[in-house]
């Protein structure tokens, strides 16, 4: 009854089908569809022959198939996860709408209207783009086909139904298993469990089906293939839950975890494909003669296509599994990194993901570090490790980089900044008792809110890290300057070191070499440095040192270095600086050691300064009035005058000699090191700008001043000099008072043969040479025989001095040009400078 | 321990140049006209005790003293601004007050009379230093009070502190205008004989050419003795700012003069400074560099003795030293391209029996007193050229002994009582001899110059004593 209903309102529902259509494709203007004109009849005709006809599209009538190439659509489209839920969707559908006969036309319906839709969603097509193309003056209309959809007799006694079964009774002879089975054996494998047929080989280590098994060799390879992924599997897991085992107690480290939980993630990604692959597999799969519709199984083929992408990551995670084995924390991100540089946009996206898990902890790691100066790194994973040290070598020793930790996404310029940046902050808290770094750090964070915050970024801003740190740094770095600067005064303490340990302050110097001296030259171990200390606060107060800061003054001290036997107070006397913490980090036991060699250069240079100002002084112009020794014999005379030259002289060239070293100490040396150190110092962004800066400072002056390595045959000679100038300067004071005694005795002895009646003169003559008067005694003849001689070997003795001087000169002056420093060029360019050496050695 | 430098400013030359000198010094150390230190003047660095002492109100005293035989100087002194600044137990005037009359001979005389007077004050002075190091005596050689009473002195320093150094500032007459003191022939070369034998070290400042200079450089037509004792006093304060600011070198006298006088007997030096200018006067500011002021203190029409001295022989003159004091904001790289420069373009003539080369020393500027160069520099010089000037004096000794003008004068006093001029012809001897050894520096030999002929080193018969003991004598 129904039925015959159906049959009476079929034509009806046709007709007015037909109708809609065509009225809404009409223009808007035109008159409506008459029912009964020509054109109208003709559509309804044509309606009538497509509804009736057989015709087929050309694919085969398979949902399952639909199914799949909407799936790799999707999937090539890069939504896999749409792909996903779409064939969690199709299955569902299959099963359970039961009422629905032919499934794979709705599907098929569905798939063409969406791919309609994808052609004419640029063109905004009319509505009835959808539908079904009945315009009249469409000749092809009427050409049997449309869409692709070809006609196609639906014969049961077809030809090629008769081949398919043939060939499916000849699969099924051939297979011992069905590929049902197989599929569901690969599947497990593929989760690491051994099927009843695919078994895992432990020799070769891969899923294989046994030999026994009779299956055809294009199965048993694909099998091969597929199971893979199953390997591979076993060996990330085993990774996973090794890593996890062991994870407490032994050193894997946060991003070890980090890498094991983000290795997880994917696989339970993978557990759901694997699952409604497995519903899947429980349909049997068609032959190709059985009904095409009977939907959604799963065979070997299909199965590879679903698992393509699983093998891929797979095979990425196990090679960074084998990669990262035995690797722990940073180095371990920076393996993974170096996988991430890939070209293919899946994979770069799987490692993207992937390395921000695991560099999660890292970057935490170098925020605390940058912001907080904390060491947050149970597992020594850091690319920063500290270790304990005394606060003096905290900044140099305390803290280092570990290259081998360090990921190579992690620049290692960028590397030193964040091991400074929170370095300084430690220095800052350990050694300078400051707490303003604090605040500090706090601008940093409040200036970049979203970065400084906890998991404020990650892998792959790297830019933001490095912007970051480098705001970090630079407040820091700019507080710990002004702390060292200010707080410390930095720079006033490099200039009492200068003024004191090198001599620039040279009313102090002077009175310390005026008061020490006569202690100095006693044997060192007689000395007694309480006393020296007391000489020198009694030099501080009688010079302008008295002005200084106190503070400063209060680390200037005595030391003695060791004595061996037969040193003098000369060899062992030095003055030291104590620079405390935090300025120790700068002035350091060896820096301190070399400030002390430098000292006792210049100090020694200093000394036969004294030695010969203190010659000139006996020999100064108001010394001796010839005129004294008019009376003398003529040879005598003659004597007299030319030891005194050859004195004179011989004092002229000395003096030339040390007066031009200390010149060329003072302006090439001192002062220009330290205008360079004191342009330095002013661009020094951060700590080490000024170590190094100190350093190049200390360095140019060590050099500089002969004391490098490469000048130590210089030194010596200059050594040598310098005892015998002292020798020299003993000699001229003996000369000197060999002629006022010479002077006196002539001016007596004139004045009592002149005058007898003066009694003063008289007594005092009578005393004197009770005394000793040996030289009077016997007359004006033996005085002017003994003065003669003695002044004969004075001669003598300078002439000796003399020589050895010149050729020690010499030997110095002619080692200056070919020294590698080029200012001891200048050295000797102010030694020679009126070519007075240069006219007796033309070779220099 | 200071180094104390006690002043004897001694006739009015001595005075008027002593007065400007320590006004130089208390604009320069921020002390105020009373001796006390201004506010501002905290900055230290600089040593004020080489030259001053303070009083028990903290008051800075200037370690001189004052000394004339007519009061009119020193009574302006007593009455200036500055009446407060000197001790006033350091002031000596003669009690008649009738001066020295332009006659050596009467202020050496005069000098005997007052001696113990006079070295009660330098001995409670030596005895108020820790370290005295010496005396810087200002003078000038043509006067009388001046010349002869400062010639007894620097006899009688060299006796009884023979080991000080004695420095002086001597001011040669203007010999370019006629003088009214006709004896300044026999005054200087009398002063002279007592500079040579007597002093460690003379900084000649020549009238003639600080005249010169004050045309020449400052623009002004006639100049007054105010603003050329103004330049005086320039020189003498940069002289001795090694000593008053210390540094790596040459903090002391002795230091600073030993290597400028590298042979006993030439010890004056001449003077340079550049830039000059002089107080209100609005000088083009030129381009101050240390190679500038190091080439322009070479320049003959900066030096502070007359270049006709100079000119004579001048390519046979030579330098035997040359110090170069350089103040203010100074690169200390620029000095060893100055010294470069300097040598390649021979701008230098050194002697040639020894090493010799221009010492550089670098000194701080006073930051109170402001100046409109960068930098300034003051040369002190040994040049033998500097006889040129000792000959004119002792050819124009001749010419007035010749006639034996104005002789009597001197024979009222003891020295040249009984027509005995041998003091006269033993100072030529010695100025002689002086000459000629400055003209043996000029040549390579000077090592074994006064071997062949003994007379001409060592001149002088009769007074056998010498200046060693001028007691015996009286």
């Amino acid at each position: 009854m129904e039925e015959e209903e159906d049959q009476q309102k079929l034509p009806d529902l046709v007709k007015e089908l037909v109708h809609r259509l065509l009225s809404q494709n009409l223009p808007s203007n035109s008159p409506p569809i008459n029912p009964k004109s020509p054109e109208f009849r003709n559509s309804l005709r044509y309606a009538l022959r497509i509804l009736s006809s057989r015709l087929t599209p050309s694919v085969a009538p398979d949902a399952a198939a639909i199914a799949d190439s909407i799936k790799r659509r999707l999937a090539t489209h890069a939504r896999s996860s749409d792909a996903l839920s779409f064939a969690d969707l199709f299955s569902k559908f299959a099963s359970k709408a039961q009422s629905v006969n032919n499934k794979w036309a709705v599907i098929y319906l569905l798939k063409i209207i969406s791919e309609d839709r994808h052609k004419t969603a640029s063109a905004a097509a009319t509505t009835t783009s959808l539908l079904p193309n009945l315009a009249f003056s469409e000749p092809a209309s009427n050409k049997g086909w449309s869409n692709g959809v070809l006609l196609v007799s639906k014969d049961p006694d077809n030809r090629r139904d008769v081949a398919f079964r043939e060939f499916v009774n000849l699969v099924r002879e051939e297979n011992e298993v069905l590929e049902e089975v197989i599929v569901r054996d690969v599947l497990y494998a593929c989760q690491g469990v051994d099927g009843s047929f695919v078994k895992f080989e432990s020799e070769s280590k891969r899923y294989v089906i046994p030999e026994s098994v009779r299956v055809p060799r294009g199965i048993r390879s694909m099998v091969h293939n597929l199971c893979e992924l199953g390997v591979l599997f076993r060996k990330v897991s085993g990774y996973i839950s090794q890593s996890m085992d062991r994870f407490p107690n032994e050193d894997v480290g946060t991003v070890g975890q980090a890498f094991c939980s983000a290795l997880q993630d994917e696989f339970s990604e993978y557990y759901k494909l694997l699952a409604v692959l497995e519903a899947q597999a429980s349909n049997p799969i068609p032959l190709v003669s059985e009904s095409a519709s009977s939907g959604n199984y799963l065979s070997l083929r299909r199965l590879a296509v679903w698992l393509a992408e699983p093998l891929v990551k797979m095979r990425l995670m196990a090679d960074l599994v084998e990669k990262c084995r035995v690797l722990r924390g940073g180095a371990m991100a920076g393996a993974i990194h170096l996988h991430a540089q890939h070209g293919d946009p899946l994979v770069h996206e799987f490692m993207r993901r992937l390395l921000q898990r695991v560099c999660s902890s890292l970057f935490e790691m170098v925020r605390r570090w940058v912001l907080e100066g904390e060491l947050e790194d149970i597992f020594a994973e850091f690319f920063i490790v500290g270790q304990p040290v005394k606060a003096e070598s905290l900044w140099r020793e305390g803290y280092r980089l570990h290259d081998a930790m360090l990921p190579s996404f992690i620049p290692p310029s960028l590397a030193q900044r964040i091991l400074r940046t929170g370095k300084s902050i430690n220095f800052l808290r350990v050694c300078c008792e400051d707490r303003g770094w604090a605040d500090a750090a706090t601008e940093v964070i409040t200036d970049n809110e979203v970065t400084a915050r906890r998991g404020g970024f990650g892998y792959g801003e790297t830019d933001t890290l490095e912007f970051l740190v480098d705001k970090a740094a630079k407040r820091i770095d700019k507080h710990l300057l002004d702390v060292i600067f200010k707080r410390y005064k930095f720079k006033e303490h490099c200039l009492a070191i200068k003024q004191y340990l090198l001599l620039g302050q040279g009313d102090f110097v002077q009175y310390l070499m005026d008061i020490v001296g006569p202690e100095l030259s006693e044997p060192a171990n007689t000395i007694s440095s309480f006393k020296l200390s007391g000489l020198l606060e009694t030099a501080i107060r009688a010079s302008n040192a008295q002005y200084d800061d106190p503070e400063i003054l209060d680390r200037l001290r005595v030391k003695m270095m060791p004595h061996e036997s037969g040193d003098r107070g000369w060899d062992v006397f030095s003055l030291e600086y104590d620079a405390r913490v935090p300025l120790d980090t700068v002035f350091t036991e060896s820096v301190m050691a070399r400030y002390l060699r430098i000292f006792n250069f210049l100090w020694k240079l200093k000394r036969v300064e004294h030695a010969l100002t203190g010659a000139w002084k006996t020999m100064k112009p108001n010394c001796i009035t010839s005129n004294s020794f008019t009376r003398l014999q003529h040879a005598v005379k003659m004597q007299l005058v030319s030891t005194l030259r050859r004195c004179q002289v011989l004092w002229v060239e000395i003096n030339h000699f040390i007066s031009n070293l200390q010149y060329y100490i003072m302006f090439e040396v001192l002062e220009i090191s330290w205008s360079n150190f004191l342009a330095e110092m002013e661009v020094a962004k951060d700590l080490d700008d000024l170590l190094a800066a100190h350093e190049k400072y200390l360095h140019s002056i060590v050099e500089k001043s002969l004391l490098g390595d490469l000048s130590q045959s210089l030194y010596k000679s200059l050594l040598v000099i310098f005892d015998l100038i002292l020798r020299f300067r003993s000699r001229a004071d003996r000369l000197y008072e060999g002629i006022h005694e010479l002077q006196s005795r002539i001016t007596e002895s004139s004045l009592s043969s002149r005058d007898q009646n003066k009694t003063r003169s008289q007594r005092q003559l009578n005393d004197k040479s009770a005394e000793q008067g040996s030289w009077i005694v016997d007359g004006r003849k033996a005085l002017t025989q003994r003065a003669g001689e003695f002044l004969r070997n004075m001669e003598q003795d300078l002439d000796a001095i003399a020589k050895e001087y010149s050729s020690l000169q010499e030997e110095f002056i002619s080692q200056l040009p070919v020294q590698q420093h080029v200012d001891l060029k200048f050295l000797f360019f102010r030694l020679d400078f009126n070519e007075f050496y240069g006219r007796f050695c033309p070779s220099m | 321990m200071p180094r104390e430098i006690i002043t004897l400013q001694v006739g009015q030359c001595g005075n008027q140049i002593g007065m400007e000198f320590w006004k130089q010094l208390c604009l320069e150390h921020g002390i105020s006209k009373d001796g006390i230190l201004e506010d501002f003047a905290t900055q230290g660095g600089d040593r004020k005790d080489v030259f001053f002492y303070q009083a028990d109100d903290q008051h800075y005293i200037p370690r001189s003293l004052l000394i004339d035989l007519e009061p009119r100087v020193i009574n302006g002194i007593q009455n200036s601004d500055y009446r407060n600044l000197y001790n006033h137990e350091n002031i000596f005037v003669s009690d008649h007050g009738g001066g020295a009359g332009n006659n050596w001979a009467s202020g050496y005389d005069q000098g005997q009379h007052v001696e113990e007077e006079i070295m009660d004050m330098i001995d409670r002075e030596a005895d108020g230093s820790d370290s005295l190091e010496g005396f810087v005596l200002c003078h000038s050689i043509a006067g009388g009070t001046g010349s002869g009473m400062g010639s007894y002195l620097l006899e009688t320093l060299n006796d009884r502190y023979s080991k000080k150094l004695v420095q002086t500032y001597s001011v040669f007459p203007n010999q370019m205008e006629t003088s009214d003191v006709v004896v300044q022939p026999y005054n200087s070369l009398l002063t002279l004989k007592r500079l040579t034998l007597n002093a460690d070290c003379v900084v000649v400042l020549d009238n003639t050419a600080l005249n010169r200079i004050a045309v020449e450089r400052l623009h002004l037509s006639n100049p007054t003795f105010a603003q050329t004792n103004s330049l005086v006093s320039t020189v003498m304060s940069a002289s001795t700012t090694t000593l008053r600011y210390p540094g790596y070198m040459n903090n002391d006298l002795v230091g600073l003069l030993a290597s400028l006088i590298p042979t006993p007997r030439c010890h004056f030096l001449m003077t340079g400074y550049t830039p000059l200018t002089v107080e209100r006067q609005a000088n083009v500011i030129r381009k101050t560099t240390v190679l500038d002021v190091m080439r322009r203190l070479l320049q003959a029409k900066n030096i502070m003795v007359s270049s006709y001295a100079r000119t004579k022989d001048a390519s046979q003159a030579k330098y035997i030293s040359i110090l170069n004091i350089i103040q203010g904001e100074v690169d200390p790289t620029q000095v060893h391209e100055s010294l470069q420069r300097i040598r390649e373009r021979k701008l230098v003539n050194f002697i040639e029996w020894g090493p010799a080369s221009i010492q550089v020393a670098l000194s701080r500027k006073s930051p109170y007193v402001q100046t409109a160069h960068r930098v300034s520099g003051l040369m002190l010089a040994s040049h033998t050229s500097i006889r040129h000037l000792f000959s004119r004096t002792l050819s124009q000794y001749e010419k007035l002994r010749k006639k034996q003008a104005f002789i009597d004068a001197y024979r009222k006093f003891p020295m040249f009582a009984d027509n005995d001029l041998s003091e006269f012809d033993e100072s030529r001897d010695i100025i002689e001899s002086l000459v000629d050894e400055y003209k043996a520096c000029e040549s390579p030999d000077y090592i074994k110059w006064g071997m062949e002929d003994p007379n001409n080193m060592l001149t002088g018969e009769g007074n056998a004593t010498g200046s060693l003991d001028p007691k015996s004598v009286a």
